[in-house]
């Protein structure tokens, strides 16, 4: 019999966290305030963390928190603390990377479930095996591991199994870098990771300090091409049965930073996916819109990474620039009147008369169209909602659901387009 | 009094290094060791433990590469023929490694040595009760934060005096995918090739950069020199110095092994001075290959400047 993996994400806020659960996660990662390795995301306070645990739990969904720097000498006080009341709002496990840390846990919250985070790059099955006699639930695996050696470890090894399934990716082993640290002084493994590996750099030898000869080159596109070490994301859309199969108990989505569009949008897919592939694991397909939707908040080109080898020149970002999505996120519903056909949204980006717009809603909805009126909160008719948060209505002729979101193609505006022809 | 830990290259040098006074070799094959200025294979290291306990010092062998699992199920093999040879002391980075040892019992001590990683006493303590007998401190962690880590410590631990420092290591092959991509050949991008990056309006910058079967690695700016703070060194009571020749081939690595060797001396006899540190600069200077330079690396980093 298969076993349902659960499919992880990134809650970078309670907001998210909440709109990860209603769009299919069966449990989310967030941050505490110390001891995570996003200093820049949303991080929540205990109070917050106990709000997204009932949230979470009254929809069968876990909650787990990152503790996951490198601590150096000096950021241990407090960490017993840190524990304990992380262990008071009942999430359902920390993940941790430093044994520093680990220990702590296991003496200050004798019972909190363990995970081991990718940052200590477990790539073989007598490492998870050595966590797992230390009691540890589970192991979130290097994503330098590939689907073989995942079905090796299963086979030695009864430890839960975390892997990554989207989104961006370290160059290199994950704990083992700190690029940031000697190019800027932020420590990488403590929350300071500036993406110096993104960075355009110089490649050379050097018989004499001084004395460079240059190798940069060009590129096929005949524009010179700096050297980089900085990866396109990981999907593992197409390969969602091969994870399943070999054993992965927890599919991991990269992105606590990311937005609520991102954030909903990937937890959709994957969700919608995984319930196919349960559903009837012989007749499963990559449902091409699945892939689309990805694409649609996608900031890089997409990869397998290492699951299926070492990747080559075609896996990295050299040529191109960061690729923007062509979709953005504008609004929320709030409401909709059948008999009316008029949904009521909330903006949360510029959109008016003539977009085309998209509905998506847990459970893999969709619903497209052009966007032919709209009224403000008064019933006045505007062309533009252009205020944050703005409550405006519209005609829409396929019902909605409250909490389904809507994007908008990115579009030239008229101003922009006046500016273009004058040019 | 400190011990002295020094990579080695081959035969020929690690005879110097003995000469110069170091108490440690260090040294290990590529497919279980990380960064090895030589890759001694089954065939060669037993002649250099041979050479090593003949002149009554000690060596230790790296077992320090992240393992996948092709790798990790030749470790236990590995550390038998370490146990046959009596290897006084192995490195070890991955907790795989650790549970292979120790599973079978082999009467091996080990360092650990997670790289980057070793930053804290409490980390070094769980080690310790995991049976590591010393920890490789990570060269990002400042004087000021060796102070009270030192003081916390319930194992020795070793800390970089002299040497390339590693700030990177990926799986990939970084500047094979780059030349591939920009369709130029190169015959090779190992270490021997010297190669270097240098970041974004910083031309003064030179980050060394080789592939291996371990991956892709890059070293910092430049290599770390502590010979003007061994008297900081000394009285925090590190007790393994570590030299790390990687970069600096044969005989000048090991005069500069000796510099060092005469630095612990005078500072464990009380006779270290500003002018012997001024001569032992000028020999690490004069022994530096020529595209190379050196500084303090973390040593001197206030840890409240770094974010």
């Amino acid at each position: 019999m298969i076993k349902r993996p659960e499919v992880l994400a990134p809650a970078g806020t309670l907001e998210k966290l909440q709109v990860a659960i209603d769009y299919g996660a069966d449990a989310v990662y967030i941050g505490g305030d110390a001891y995570g390795l996003r200093t820049r995301a949303g991080n929540f306070s205990f109070d917050q963390m106990r709000a997204g645990v009932e949230y979470a739990h009254a929809r069968h969904a876990k909650v787990y928190v990152a503790a996951n720097i490198v601590a150096h000498e000096g950021n241990l006080p407090g960490a017993e603390e840190f524990f304990q009341h992380v262990q008071e709002t009942g999430v359902d496990a920390v993940i941790v990377s430093d044994p520093a840390l680990i220990q702590t846990c296991v003496l200050a919250a004798p019972g909190l479930a363990i995970h081991l985070s990718t940052q200590a790059s477990s790539c073989n099955w007598e490492t998870l095996n050595f966590w797992q006699d230390e009691g540890l639930e589970r192991v979130v695996l290097a994503r330098e591991v590939g689907i073989e050696e995942i079905k090796e470890m299963r086979r030695h090894t009864d430890i839960q199994i975390e892997a990554f399934i989207h989104g961006a990716m370290c160059i290199g082993y994950s704990g083992r870098c700190v690029l940031s640290n000697h190019m800027g002084l932020r420590d990488a493994n403590r929350g300071g990771c500036a993406q110096n590996c993104r960075w355009k750099y110089d490649i050379f030898d050097m018989p004499q300090l001084g004395q460079k000869n240059d190798l940069t080159s060009v590129g096929p596109d005949g524009k010179k091409e700096a050297f980089s070490m900085s990866a396109v994301d990981m999907a593992m859309i197409d390969h969602i049965p091969d994870l399943i199969d070999a054993g992965v108990d927890s599919l991991k989505i990269e992105g606590r930073m990311k937005t609520v569009h991102y954030v909903s949008t990937v937890a959709n897919v994957y969700s919608a996916a995984v319930d196919a592939y349960m559903r009837d694991p012989a007749h499963y397909h990559t449902d091409p819109a699945w892939v689309d939707d990805l694409w649609k908040v996608a900031q890089r080109g997409m990869s397998t990474g290492f699951y299926y080898g070492t990747p080559t020149e075609q896996d990295e970002l050299f040529d191109e620039g960061r690729e923007r999505p062509q979709y953005r996120f504008i609004g929320e519903v709030q409401a909709y009147d059948v008999a009316t056909q008029t949904v009521t949204v909330q903006q949360r980006n510029n959109f008016g008369i003539g977009d085309p717009i998209e509905f998506y809603g847990p459970g893999f909805t969709h619903y497209a169209m052009t966007l032919q009126d709209l009224f403000d909160e008064d019933g006045n008719a505007i062309d533009r909602a252009p205020h944050a948060m703005q409550i405006v209505t519209f005609h829409c002729p396929h019902p909605v659901r409250p909490g389904d979101f809507l994007r908008g193609q990115r579009v030239r505006r008229p101003h922009q387009r006046k500016a273009v022809q004058h040019a | 009094m400190a011990e002295i830990i020094a990579t080695t290259e081959s035969l020929e040098q690690a005879q110097h290094l003995l000469n110069a006074g170091v108490d440690w070799l260090y040294a290990g094959e590529d497919e279980f060791g990380l960064r090895l200025p030589h890759s001694f294979g089954r065939d060669e290291l037993p002649a250099l433990v041979e050479l090593v306990h003949q002149a009554g010092k000690k060596i230790m062998v790296a077992v320090n590469a992240i393992f996948h699992n092709d790798r990790i199920v030749k470790v236990a093999d590995y550390l038998q023929f370490l146990t046959d040879l009596h290897v006084d002391m192995v490195s070890i980075g991955d907790p795989g490694a650790i549970h292979v040892l120790q599973t079978n019992r082999f009467p091996l001590p080990y360092l650990y040595d997670g790289a980057d990683l070793v930053t804290s006493s409490r980390q070094i303590n769980f080690w310790g009760r995991h049976g590591a007998v010393a920890a490789q401190v990570a060269p990002e962690v400042p004087y000021g934060e060796l102070v009270p880590l030192m003081q916390h410590v319930d194992i020795p631990v070793s800390y970089l005096v002299y040497g390339a420092s590693v700030i990177h290591q990926s799986g990939r092959p970084l500047v094979d995918n780059y030349f591939s991509f920009v369709k130029q050949h190169q015959e090779r991008s190992d270490r021997q090739r010297g190669l270097f990056i240098s970041a974004p309006h910083k031309p003064e910058t030179h980050y060394s950069i080789y592939e291996d079967i371990n991956g892709t690695h890059v070293f910092a700016t430049n290599d770390v020199n502590l010979m003007p703070a061994l008297t900081r060194v000394h009285d925090l009571g590190i007790q393994y110095w570590k030299l790390d020749g990687l970069f600096v081939p044969g005989q000048q690595f090991a005069q500069i092994a000796a510099a060092f060797v005469h630095a612990r001396d005078a500072l464990a006899a009380g006779t270290w001075t500003a002018d012997l540190a001024a001569d032992g600069q000028h020999v690490i200077a004069d022994n530096t290959p020529a595209n190379r330079a050196t500084d303090t690396g973390f040593f001197d980093i206030d840890p409240n400047e770094v974010q």
